[in-house]
């Protein structure tokens, strides 16, 4: 073994080093030998999947139909089913309803006071668990009252409204049904995959084709994207059901479906409660994207706010969708943990039950009637809303007034040393060459099956045309990963050793995370201004979490005995860290790298709004050109890129486990 | 707050607003105008929804994309696009059109350039400027860091189109193509050399109040023709494509082919209505310089060119 | 005890591993050298036992060796591999899903290690949940609940929460769940195991009383033997999967089928398996109060040391059969060790 490894060690080496010499020479290289496809893919061998794609969107919109019923038939079906809940929602939460049709539409009911709104609210965390909840998301909807953001939060809210249910209600089946059918598990997975790596702005333009332009397509896309861990986490959590339960469910004499919904769902539901958490977190996520397609809101003032560079109103309103993420969050966790519980219903009238809602119904209906004479009870006045967003700006312009210069020697420094360098060698690196060192690579890390999928993605991405772009991607992403790696593991580290700094930590980190990634863009742009630079920046600050989280879990789970062990043979703290707790934790460490490239890849594409051109510049092109094939290609291009690092990082985690004995 | 979030925000609010009118027969559906990411097609557009709503009809404002809502228009889930400028949005238009579901509802009485500007501090550093010529000389002199040693072009977002990369490679400059991804990123970058007298060539597009506030002037490329964007062997080299300068022309308005038949009275305001693009240029500079709120301006307009557009109305 | 034949299973097999099916086809009788060979693990392996009705059987062997999937093969929880199954003459192997079904809600009950409580319902709603399943009348089902709590002394605790509960108290909620709906069949696998020993003994002997007055068919299953003696009619020990022997506790104990078994019984003291009729001298010359031939040396020892002459000892109907002295006693206590 020994003697392998020492053999192997300097051919892995003169690899890496062949590549990167490779990679820095090859443009010279190619120009000597005159051998330009050796850089550059000949443009006569693309395929050009794009037009297949394209054609077969076309097709499917135009042509294709099930006797009478068409696909657009049905798509706009579905676009009008999602629709009227939808705009039952809106016209309550934020426009009113309107007696319409007419050219002088009335408004027959304004929409609910914003008093009426936080009472309810109120009462329904009161309801679901206690004061302290009432009080959390009260204060929660008052922020959004006081500074501004009501109008825009209840659109939002709207869309929630319909999203989450839909989406985890959806996901649930879809989970329900894979775990039936192992069958079904094995259609799903790669499909999941493939959801949860495409870039959504590539799904955008189909889905604008099929549901028309509107809320109802923002609506749609939200849910594509936010069901995905929710299939995942319901197929986990069913199958994570303890046997026994599902045995002794069996010989109570259940039907499959009474199985299903009585024993093996109701077992499982606080793994599933995560999966809704999930659905909430992303739908909020979402909500900026789908102001691109036409869902207004919060997410629309986020970006507005960035095509006008207005930090100010930006950070007000990813704030606003962080309060209204926490007090929706907190809302629907206490309420499944209620519903899980039986309760004695008291004896009486349903009004002396249902005290609350009895209040909530007064309150709106009395500020409805009121409003009339004093519109203070329907809108919060706009003359005592805050604001802090002068104080943003100021901020910014304050720094870029007088700092510009040391802004710039930074931005310079970063480029020249370390972002350029990456580039010219990715950049370089003759395509037969990097197709071939990662299949080599992927069959070193996991067999041939990992080689053939490496070899063959990569092979795609090259003959689609994109191999100069899928480059700048990887060398956007390497290098902000890299550099979130070098931030991140050693304040997961320090989090984990110091628990003073662990809460500082942990408080940034979890605040980097809830604010809509959008919102850095802000400051970074008006900071050193569009380029490479800026949207490493942007990746970094997003991808930065689970980098420091994994670290840090890692770290923190060595075993105590391990430590004892090595504070018996005499290791200093330095020593101990070096060779015992960062070793051990190298797996874990490896899976928060994993995680840091996904979220950079999903960043990377949001960048490609301030001028990045790498595959988010070309999917975010076709997003705006609607041509559905281009999107999809760049988008199946960068999901290959994330599955071939995915895999290859996780199949050398299980080789460190392995090696540390903690898996067999 | 309420009022104006209605307005802007992009889940087609309907604005509630009107007062009697002629047209009351014609459909009460909403006429669904769309918005994009410059303030001046805010700002057009919102002029134009502000006279169909004196008019009496229904307007509702959708955000969509300059070249994606040709889709929508195509479709009628969308009727009417105010701002497709002869330079950017020509091909897209005469595609839809020549599909019988789009319509060209004519000029809106602004011309249109987009081309590459400079400052003119920069003619002291590469002499030969405004000839494009002079610009394969001193790329070196727009160089920064990041593009080094190719000089740094900073092109509109990349939906705007315009084929800079590709003009780039055709007329062989030594260049890359920086784009900044939002309007406001493009006038913040301009903003920022300009004070420091740094180099810079970028996008600038007229009507507009970037070419008034500062002094500068944009390049001469080889004068535009449609064969030298189709036909490679035209223009300067014979084996690419895009080898001249970027169309200049009117920007136009689309519609969606059915709004003529459904809204025959406000088809005839949308023909009629124009505007200068002095106009339109003053607009935009106190929407963006002076940071007055786009519905005010609007609103203002409305208020000092009632005879103009009342005229449009009752014709 | 000899009553008809309750549950029985002919060469049982539970094979996993690819294309177990089409091995077992192909092979009927394979030994344990061709599973392996094969690939193949063979959980159970020709298992046929008889269950008569009212009989405690125990099903006991090591961890791994196969009883809780031979107990399922039973029940049909597992779908075996290859063999036949008769619950009261009925082959449950060829039983449609709904007679399945039927045959689960109304004549078997069983009871799991981990308990397998449904965690979000109350003690009354997890013992109610059979009849639930079955749409019983609800007040019904609720008042047969709230008998079979009682039954098991949980009364007043109706309204806890699993997670409220003790360990030993929410195996008193899966006995009472499993005897709700009256089953004839009543399968316990390892019920106790999960339990402190005091808390075992305990419900040992509430599991005693508890038969006593239901008189269930019960397989239950166990790796302590100690639990089997003093729960069986009679045990099957099984190890890799293969029925090793089944017999009374006192048979294994005098007569172990291989030397796997008599290792098995080694540690047990022997008083408290072997019974009076087991040691007792035939005839019928001793005076005095007789012992009862089923009883257990260790509970009569005393008694019978103390006596100063041999006592008479009587079958179930009272005729005196044998005699049992000191020495005989004697010899059982502190003899331990050595083969019978
Ligand atoms: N689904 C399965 N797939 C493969 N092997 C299995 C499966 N289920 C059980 N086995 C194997 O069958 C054998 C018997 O398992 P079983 O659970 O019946 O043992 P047991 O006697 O109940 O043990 P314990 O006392 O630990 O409960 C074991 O070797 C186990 O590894
Ligand atoms: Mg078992």
């Amino acid at each position: 073994m020994k003697a392998h490894l020492t053999r192997q060690a300097p051919v892995a080496w003169g690899l890496v080093l062949a590549t990167i010499l490779l990679g820095w020479f090859g443009r010279d290289l190619a120009k000597a030998l005159d051998a330009r496809w050796l850089v550059k893919v000949p443009s006569s061998w693309d395929i050009p999947f794009n037009t297949y794609i394209s054609a077969a969107m076309a097709w499917l919109m135009e042509e294709a139909a099930v006797g009478p019923v068409s696909f657009t038939d049905a798509t706009r079906a579905i676009a009008w089913l999602i629709e009227q809940p939808y705009e039952l929602a809106l016209n309550l939460l934020a426009r009113g309803f309107l007696f319409d049709p007419g050219p002088e539409p009335q408004v027959l009911l304004p929409a609910a006071s914003w008093i009426a709104v936080t009472a309810a609210v109120i009462a329904l965390g009161h309801y679901c668990r206690s004061w302290g909840l009432a009080a959390l998301v009260g204060a929660c909807f008052a922020y959004l009252a006081v500074f501004g953001q009501w109008d825009s939060a209840m659109i939002t809210l709207a869309s929630v409204l319909i999203a989450v249910p839909i989406g985890a209600g959806g996901g649930l089946l879809a989970g329900i049904w894979a775990y039936r059918h192992p069958l079904g598990e094995r259609i799903l997975s790669p499909i999941l995959d493939l959801m949860q790596t495409i870039p959504i702005f590539a799904y955008l333009v189909p889905i604008l084709f099929m549901f028309g332009f509107g809320p109802v397509s923002a609506l749609v896309a939200t849910i594509i994207y936010a069901t995905p861990p929710m299939i995942r986490i319901t197929i986990m959590a069913l199958k994570a059901v303890d046997p026994e339960i599902l045995d002794f469910g069996r010989m109570a004499g259940t039907t499959r479906r009474q199985l299903m919904w009585r024993v093996l769902v109701p077992s499982a539901s606080q793994s599933l409660m995560v999966g809704v958490n999930q659905v909430i977190m992303l739908t909020l996520n979402m909500v900026i994207i789908a102001s691109m397609i036409g869902a207004g809101g919060l997410g629309f003032d986020v970006l507005a706010a960035l095509r006008r560079l207005d930090i100010g109103a930006g950070f007000e309103a990813g704030i606003a969708i962080v309060v209204l993420a926490i007090a929706v969050d907190r809302l629907s966790q206490a309420f499944a943990e209620r519903m899980g519980q039986v309760h004695h219903t008291t004896p009486g009238s349903w009004a002396a039950r249902n005290k609350r809602t009895v209040l909530v119904l007064c309150l709106l209906a009395v500020t409805w009637v009121l409003g009339r004479f004093s519109p203070l009870l329907l809108d919060y006045p706009q003359s005592q809303t805050i604001t802090t967003g002068a104080f943003w700006n100021d901020t910014v312009k304050y720094l870029n007034v007088n700092y510009f210069d040391a802004f710039e020697a930074v931005k310079v420094f970063f480029l020249q040393w370390f972002l350029l360098p990456i580039k010219k060698t990715l950049l370089g690196i003759p395509w037969p060459w990097a197709i071939a060192m990662l299949t080599l690579l992927g069959w070193r890390a996991g067999g041939w099956k990992l080689a053939a999928l490496c070899g063959a993605m990569s092979a795609l991405i090259a003959v689609s045309g994109l191999w100069a772009k899928a480059m700048v991607t990887v060398y956007l992403c390497g290098a902000s990963v890299i550099l979130a790696t070098l931030i991140g593991v050693p304040l997961g580290v320090l989090a984990a050793l110091n628990r003073r700094a662990g809460i500082a930590i942990n408080l940034l980190i979890d605040t980097l995370q809830t604010l809509p990634s959008f919102v850095y863009l802000i400051p970074v742009v008006m900071l050193f201004r569009v380029g490479d630079f800026t949207a490493m920046i942007a990746i970094v600050l997003y991808a930065l979490a689970p980098a420091v989280r994994y670290a840090a879990h890692g770290v923190r789970s060595v075993s105590s005995e391990l430590i004892e062990a090595g504070l018996v043979s005499g290791c200093t703290k330095w020593q101990l860290l070096r060779l015992v707790r960062l070793p051990m934790a190298l797996p874990e460490i490896l899976l928060g790298i994993n995680q840091t490239i996904m979220l950079a890849l999903s960043m990377l594409v949001i960048t490609a709004l301030v001028g990045t051109r790498d595959l988010g510049q070309e999917v975010y092109i076709a997003l705006t050109k609607a041509d559905t094939g281009r999107g999809l290609v760049a988008g199946l291009a960068i999901a290959f890129i994330a599955i071939i690092a995915d895999r290859l990082i996780n199949a050398g985690a299980r080789g460190a486990r392995i090696r540390f004995g903690l898996e067999s | 707050m309420r009022q104006n979030l209605r307005i802007l925000g992009a889940a087609a609010l309907t604005a509630a607003l009107s007062a009697s009118s002629a047209w009351s027969a014609e459909s009460a559906d909403p006429i669904k105008l769309t918005l994009h990411d410059w303030s001046g097609q805010l700002i057009n557009t919102k002029i134009m929804g502000s006279i169909l709503q004196e008019a009496g009809y229904n307007v509702e404002y959708v955000q969509a994309d300059y070249i994606a809502q040709f889709a929508g228009l195509k479709t009628g889930d969308l009727h009417l696009a105010m701002e497709i400028w002869e330079t950017t949005g020509r091909e897209a238009l005469d595609e839809a059109t020549a599909s019988g579901k789009v319509i060209n509802a004519g000029d809106t009485g602004m011309t249109a350039i987009e081309e590459w500007w400079y400052p003119a501090y920069m003619k002291d550093r590469c002499p030969g400027l405004p000839d494009w010529q002079a610009l394969k000389d001193c790329s070196e002199e727009f160089a920064t860091a990041e593009t080094s040693p190719y000089g740094r072009y900073v092109g509109g977002p990349v939906t705007w189109g315009g084929f800079d990369e590709e003009r780039v490679e055709a007329l062989e400059l030594d260049f890359e193509v920086v784009h900044a991804g939002t309007d406001a990123a493009l006038f913040a970058e301009l903003e920022s050399a300009y004070q420091r007298q740094d180099p810079i060539v970028l996008w600038v597009y007229a009507p507009h109040w970037a070419p008034s506030k500062y002094e500068g002037e944009f390049v001469e490329f080889p004068l535009y023709s449609p064969e030298c964007y189709s036909d490679p062997s035209a223009g300067v080299n014979p084996d690419l494509a895009y080898d001249c300068g970027k169309p200049r022309g009117p920007i136009w308005k689309a519609a969606w082919a059915g709004l003529p038949d459904k809204w025959p009275g406000a088809y005839q305001i949308i023909q009629e209505y124009n505007l200068s693009n002095e106009e339109m240029s003053a607009m935009v500079g106190k929407a963006d310089l002076e940071g007055v709120d786009i519905d005010t301006v609007v609103a203002d307009w409305m208020s000092e060119n009632k005879d103009l557009w009342s005229g449009w109305i009752s014709h | 005890m000899i009553h008809n034949t309750k549950l029985s299973c002919r060469n049982v097999w539970k094979l996993y591993g690819a294309n177990a099916q089409e091995f077992l086809s192909s092979n009927p009788a394979p030994s344990g050298d061709d599973i392996r060979q094969a690939g193949i693990i063979g959980a159970v392996r020709d298992a046929s036992i008889d269950i008569a009705e009212g009989e405690i059987f125990i099903i006991m062997g090591l961890s791994g060796s196969g009883k809780s999937t031979l107990v399922r093969c039973l029940s049909r929880l597992i779908e075996p591999t290859g063999g036949q199954v008769l619950f009261d003459g009925v082959d449950l192997l060829t039983a449609s899903e709904q007679e399945l079904i039927e045959i689960r809600r109304h004549k078997m009950g069983m009871v799991f290690q981990h308990f397998a409580l449904l965690p979000h319902l109350t003690v009354l709603q997890n013992v109610m949940f059979p009849l639930t399943v079955q749409a019983a009348p609800k007040a019904e089902a609720e008042e047969k609940a709230r008998e079979v709590v009682d039954l098991v002394g949980l009364k007043g605790r109706e309204d806890y929460y699993p997670r409220e509960l003790s360990g030993g108290q929410q195996q008193r909620v899966g006995i009472a769940r499993s005897l709700v709906t009256e089953p004839d069949l009543w399968f316990l696998d390892e019920p106790f195991s999960a339990l402190d020993p005091l808390i075992r003994r305990e419900m040992q002997d509430e599991f005693m009383r508890l038969q006593a007055r239901l008189h269930k068919t019960i397989v239950f299953i166990t790796h302590d033997f100690e639990e089997a003696v003093r729960l069986a009619d009679r045990i099957a020990i099984m190890k890799d999967g293969e029925i090793i022997q089944v017999a009374t506790p006192e048979e294994l104990v005098l007569n172990p089928a291989t030397d796997y078994v008599a290792e098995f019984t080694r540690h047990i003291p022997r008083s408290k398996v072997l019974t009076v009729g087991g040691i007792m001298t035939p005839g019928t010359q001793a005076e005095g109060m007789p012992v009862p031939a089923t009883a257990r040396v260790s509970e009569v020892a005393e008694q019978i040391i103390a006596a100063d002459a041999p006592r008479p000892v009587c079958d179930a109907n009272g005729r005196t059969v044998g005699s049992i002295g000191r020495t005989a006693v004697a010899r059982v206590l502190f003899g331990a060790g050595e083969a019978a």
